[in-house]
C-alpha cells in the first residue's frame, strides 16, 4: 500500500508539470480555438531567458522578469503571426504553430547551444526530499504541484471575479456578440496568448530543475500536456489540471505495475485517454459544443 | 458519343510520361546541359534517388489528403499507419520470403483494414479531439513495436535492416543491360505512385469522392441527402490507410533500416504540414506536397549555402528557423496552399487584363516595359474564350 501511495505521489509530481502546460494550452484554445503546438517551445525559450536573467538578478526578480518577457513574446506572436491566418482555413493556425515550434527550437539552440544548463529551483523548494508519512517526495516536485494549484486559483479568480476576465470569457464564447457590447475582441485574444505564455513560462521554470534545462526539455512534455488537456476537456482549465495530473499518475502506475516484460506505459496511458474520449467525446469537463449548420 | 482528346492535353500527357519514364536517364542523355543553371540541378544522379522518394511520399501524402483534405478528418497520427504498412511488408519479405508485389499489396490491405477499424472509434470525435487521439497512435507505436510479444517479428529497437536481411527488387534478366539497380528501384516506386494517383483522381470524381466532400462540408446536410455519414467516414479512414500501407511498403526499399522511431511524431506532423502547404482537397496539392516533402532539406541547404559568412554566425543551428520561417510565411501568404495559388492564376490574369494587378517590388519596374505585349496576348486570348466570367459585354440587357 505504501508503495502504491508513493507511486501515486511520483505520478502527481510528473503530472503537475503536464498540468501546468496543459493549462497554458487550454488558455489559448479557449480564446482562439487554436491548438498551440509551439507552447512547449515558448515555455522552453522563456526558461532560457530566465536562466540568463539569473546570472544578474536574484531568483524572484528573474522569475518575474521572465514571466513578463514570455507574456510580451506570446502577445506579439498572436498579433504578428496568428492574426493574419485567423480568417483562413481552420487548419492553418495549427500548421503555423508547428512552424513556430521549429523556429523557436532552432533559435534557442542557436542562442544557447545544445548543452543542458543547470537551473536552480525556487528558494523554498530547494534541499533534501520531504518525508511525509509513508511517502518520500522531492521538494522541487512539491513546488511544481503547489504552484500549479496556486496558478489555477489565480486564473479562476481572474476569469470569474474581474471585468477583464469576463471580457475574455465573452470573447471566447461569441466573438461577434462580444464586439457588439464593446469588448475589444482582438485585444482579448492577444491577452489570452500573453497569459498563456506566462503560465507556460512558469511551467518551464518549475520543470527545469527536474528535467534539466535544454532545448529539447519540452519535446516529450508537450505531447503529454496535449493529451492531458484533451483528457480534461480542451475548454476547461480545471479539466486541464485534472487531466494532466491523472495522466501523470496513470503513466507512472502503468510503468510500476506492468505484468509484461517490457515497458507499456505509453500505450496504456493513451488507451485510457481514448477510452475516456469514447464515453465523453469532449473530455472529462469539456463543454459539449452545439454546431450551427 | 466518344470523347475527343484535345491535342494539347495529349501532348501534355505524352511529355509528362516521357519525363516520368525517362527521368533516370536524363543525367546521361542531357549531360551537356549539366552546367546550366536550374536544369543542371536536376541532372545530378542523386536526384534519381530523391525522385524515388518523391514517388513514395506521393502515395503517402495522397492518402492523408484523401482523409484530411477530402473528408475533413484531421489525423496527426498518420505516420503510425505508414509504419504498420512498412513493418508488414518488411516482415513478409525478410521472414516469409514473400514476393515484392505480394508484400506491397498485403501491406496495403492489412493497413487498410486496421484503418477502417480505427475509423470506428474516430466517429465520435472531431476537430482537436480526433487530432490528439490519432496522435496517441504514433506516440504509443514505438513501445508496441518494441514489446516482447512481437519482438520476434519486429526485432525490437534494432529494427529491420532490409538490405541485409532481404533482397531488394532487381531488374529482370532481359532488362539487365539497360536498367541498373537504382534505376529499377526508381521504377518500383514511381509506377505504383502513378497508379495510386490515377486511382485517387478517379476516386475523388466518383460517387465516393463526392460523398467525402459532402461529409466534410456539412455532415448534417450530407446525412439528410441520404449519404451514410458513418460508413463514408470509416471508408475514408480505410482508403487513406490503404495508401499509407502501400506507401509504407515502398519505404522499405528507400530506407535502409526500419526501426520503431523511423516514423516518429516529427514525421507525422511534417506530413500534415506538407499536405496543407501543397493544398488540401486537391490531387495537384498532394503532388506539390510530395515534392516539398522530398526536397525540403535541399531547399533549406540551398538557402543556407547563399547566406554570407554562414560559418561565423553558426548558420547550421538556424536550419530549423529557416525551414519553420518559410513555413510560416507560406501559410500566411498562401492560405489555400500551392494548389490554391495555381487555381487562382486565372483570376490574377483577369486582374492583369483589368489593369488592377499590383506588382510587388522589382517586378513593378519591369512590368511597364512588357505591358503592351502582355495585354495584347491576354486580351486576344480572352475574347476568343466563350467561358468568360466577368460579364463585360452582357451589359445591354434592361434592368
Amino acid at each position: 500500500m505504501a508503495e502504491f501511495i508513493q507511486q501515486v505521489a511520483i505520478g502527481l509530481a510528473t503530472g503537475s508539470i503536464y498540468a501546468l502546460l496543459a493549462l497554458a494550452i487550454v488558455l489559448i484554445y479557449r480564446s482562439t480555438e487554436v491548438v498551440n503546438f509551439a507552447q512547449g517551445e515558448m515555455a522552453m525559450l522563456s526558461t532560457f531567458i530566465a536562466w540568463s536573467f539569473l546570472n544578474q538578478f536574484g531568483y524572484w526578480q528573474a522569475f518575474v522578469l521572465a514571466i513578463i518577457a514570455a507574456a510580451v513574446l506570446g502577445g506579439a506572436l498572436e498579433r504578428v503571426l496568428l492574426r493574419p491566418v485567423e480568417e483562413g482555413p481552420v487548419l492553418n493556425p495549427v500548421i503555423l504553430t508547428i512552424g513556430l515550434f521549429t523556429v523557436l527550437n532552432s533559435v534557442a539552440l542557436w542562442l544557447y547551444g545544445g548543452d543542458p544548463k543547470p537551473f536552480v529551483a525556487a528558494p523554498p523548494f530547494r534541499g533534501s526530499a520531504l518525508d511525509v508519512g509513508p511517502v518520500v517526495i522531492s521538494r522541487a516536485n512539491v513546488g511544481v504541484f503547489c504552484t500549479a494549484v496556486v496558478v489555477m486559483i489565480i486564473l479562476y479568480a481572474l476569469f470569474n471575479y474581474t471585468k477583464i476576465g469576463l471580457a475574455m470569457r465573452g470573447t471566447a464564447l461569441n466573438r461577434t456578440a462580444a464586439r457588439l457590447v464593446g469588448i475589444r475582441a482582438g485585444r482579448m485574444l492577444t491577452l489570452g496568448w500573453a497569459l498563456s505564455a506566462a503560465v507556460g513560462a512558469i511551467a518551464g521554470m518549475l520543470a527545469a530543475p527536474v528535467l534539466a534545462l535544454s532545448t529539447n526539455m519540452m519535446l516529450a512534455v508537450i505531447l503529454f500536456a496535449f493529451a492531458g488537456a484533451v483528457l480534461g476537456g480542451l475548454t476547461s482549465p480545471v479539466g486541464a489540471i485534472l487531466g494532466g495530473l491523472s495522466l501523470g499518475v496513470i503513466q507512472n502506475l502503468a510503468a510500476t505495475y506492468n505484468p509484461t516484460s517490457s515497458p507499456i506505459d505509453l500505450p496504456v496511458a493513451f488507451l485510457v485517454i481514448i477510452a475516456v474520449l469514447m464515453i465523453r467525446p469532449t473530455g472529462l469537463l469539456g463543454k459539449r459544443t452545439v454546431r450551427r449548420v | 458519343m466518344t470523347r475527343t482528346l484535345p491535342w494539347r492535353r495529349v501532348l501534355g500527357l505524352a511529355l509528362l510520361g516521357f519525363l516520368i519514364i525517362g527521368f533516370p536517364y536524363f543525367n546521361t542523355m542531357f549531360e551537356f546541359m549539366s552546367g546550366w543553371p536550374l536544369i543542371g540541378w536536376f541532372l545530378v544522379p542523386f536526384r534519381v534517388f530523391q525522385a524515388m522518394r518523391f514517388g513514395v511520399w506521393l502515395v503517402v501524402l495522397m492518402g492523408l489528403n484523401l482523409l484530411t483534405g477530402y473528408n475533413g478528418q484531421i489525423s496527426l497520427g498518420y505516420a503510425a499507419f505508414v509504419a504498420i504498412g512498412a513493418y508488414v511488408a518488411a516482415i513478409l519479405m525478410t521472414q516469409y520470403g514473400a514476393h515484392v508485389i505480394v508484400a506491397v499489396l498485403a501491406a496495403g490491405a492489412f493497413t487498410g483494414v486496421v484503418g477502417f477499424l480505427v475509423g470506428v472509434p474516430a466517429l465520435r470525435l472531431s476537430g482537436p479531439y480526433l487530432a490528439i487521439a490519432t496522435l496517441a497512435l504514433v506516440i504509443a507505436f514505438p513501445q508496441v513495436v518494441k514489446h516482447d510479444l512481437v519482438s520476434d517479428w519486429t526485432h525490437a529497437s534494432q529494427g529491420i535492416n532490409f538490405y541485409e536481411q532481404g533482397t531488394p527488387p532487381l531488374p529482370p534478366e532481359i532488362l539487365k543491360d539497360r536498367v541498373d539497380n537504382n534505376q529499377w528501384l526508381y521504377y518500383c516506386a514511381i509506377v505504383p505512385a502513378v497508379i495510386m494517383t490515377i486511382l485517387a483522381w478517379n476516386l475523388t470524381r466518383s460517387r465516393i469522392g463526392r460523398a467525402f466532400l459532402a461529409v466534410r462540408d456539412t455532415e448534417l446536410g450530407a446525412g439528410q441527402m441520404g449519404v451514410n455519414v458513418a460508413l463514408y467516414k470509416m471508408t475514408a479512414f480505410g482508403i487513406s490507410s490503404f495508401y499509407a500501407g502501400i506507401g509504407g511498403a515502398l519505404f522499405v526499399f528507400t530506407e535502409a533500416v526500419l526501426g520503431p522511431s523511423t516514423f516518429d511524431i516529427n514525421i507525422s506532423l511534417t506530413m500534415l504540414v506538407m499536405v496543407v502547404l501543397g493544398g488540401l482537397g486537391s490531387i495537384l496539392g498532394s503532388i506539390f506536397a510530395a515534392a516539398i516533402m522530398a526536397w525540403r532539406a535541399d531547399i533549406v541547404s540551398e538557402i543556407v549555402g547563399v547566406i554570407p559568412r554562414g560559418q561565423e554566425i553558426r548558420i547550421d543551428a538556424l536550419r530549423g528557423a529557416i525551414y519553420g520561417g518559410l513555413l510560416v510565411i507560406a501559410i500566411i501568404t498562401g492560405p489555400w496552399g500551392l494548389a490554391g495559388a495555381v487555381r487562382r492564376l486565372p483570376r490574377i490574369k483577369d486582374r492583369l487584363v483589368a489593369g488592377k494587378f499590383r506588382f510587388p517590388g522589382v517586378s513593378g519596374i519591369v512590368y511597364p516595359a512588357v505591358r503592351p505585349f502582355l495585354l495584347r496576348r491576354l486580351r486576344g486570348a480572352k475574347s476568343a474564350d466563350p467561358s468568360r466570367r466577368d460579364g463585360t459585354e452582357a451589359r445591354d440587357e434592361p434592368h
